[in-house]
């Protein structure tokens, strides 16, 4: 589906029905302070206009906003979601241990979230590792049995 | 790793935009290599060589980091 959306629309798009989403929970859950909802998809609607129009700059950020990033900016792309994996991950831990200390009922969400971050973790060593040994060619095999490490 | 691009596109006086239009990367990545914050993939390496007529270890000198190590 998201092949027939332009490119540079991909990205403010999903952020708008991110929080679209998170408008619609809102106006489902909340009581006398629904009106909230109808400004939070105000926000979104706002959100993706000016994410769409950031998106047409010449910078690394826009560049990855309008999904047309090169190899260093999709490179700068990943350093940056690895580094927002891993504070999420240190701050579920944060929150698991103040909550255990403190509220322990509330510390389920902080180790559901430390479950699936370090899930995700092993997912990914797996997804992009090789995942299993490397067979290597005869000349290597012939290598390892010449190995002083294997005698 | 020391690099000869810039040296090389001032000879042939290519603007910035210019190359990273012909190499299909951003203007960004151009200075990013140019100032040797960031070290092309092997492909995009070939491409700056190809583009230039040189040959890749023309084009990028190890011995800057060799020198270092």
């Amino acid at each position: 589906m998201m092949r027939f959306i332009r490119p540079r629309l991909r990205k403010p798009l999903l952020g708008g029905i991110a929080l679209l989403g998170i408008a619609g929970a809102w106006a489902i859950g909340a009581g006398q302070s629904r009106w909230l909802a109808i400004v939070i998809a105000i926000v979104a609607v706002g959100q993706t206009v000016a994410w769409y129009l950031t998106a047409g700059e010449d910078t690394d950020e826009s560049a990855l906003l309008g999904s047309r990033a090169d190899e260093r900016q999709k490179q700068v792309g990943q350093h940056a979601r690895a580094l927002a994996g891993a504070v999420a991950m240190a701050a579920a831990y944060v929150g698991l241990l103040i909550t255990l200390a403190v509220k322990r009922a509330d510390a389920w969400s902080f180790a559901v979230m430390l479950a699936v971050t370090g899930f995700a973790y092993l997912t990914g060593l797996s997804t992009y590792g090789s995942g299993e040994p490397n067979p290597g060619d005869e000349a290597n095999a012939g290598y390892q049995a010449r190995s002083p490490v294997g005698r | 790793m020391r690099n000869r691009v810039r040296e090389q596109r001032l000879q042939r006086e290519i603007s910035q935009a210019e190359l990273a239009a012909a190499l299909g990367v951003s203007r960004q990545t151009v200075i990013s290599i140019e100032s040797g914050r960031y070290l092309p993939s092997l492909p995009l390496a070939f491409r700056i060589a190809r583009f230039f007529d040189l040959t890749v270890d023309k084009m990028f000198d190890p011995e800057d980091e060799e020198a270092g190590a």
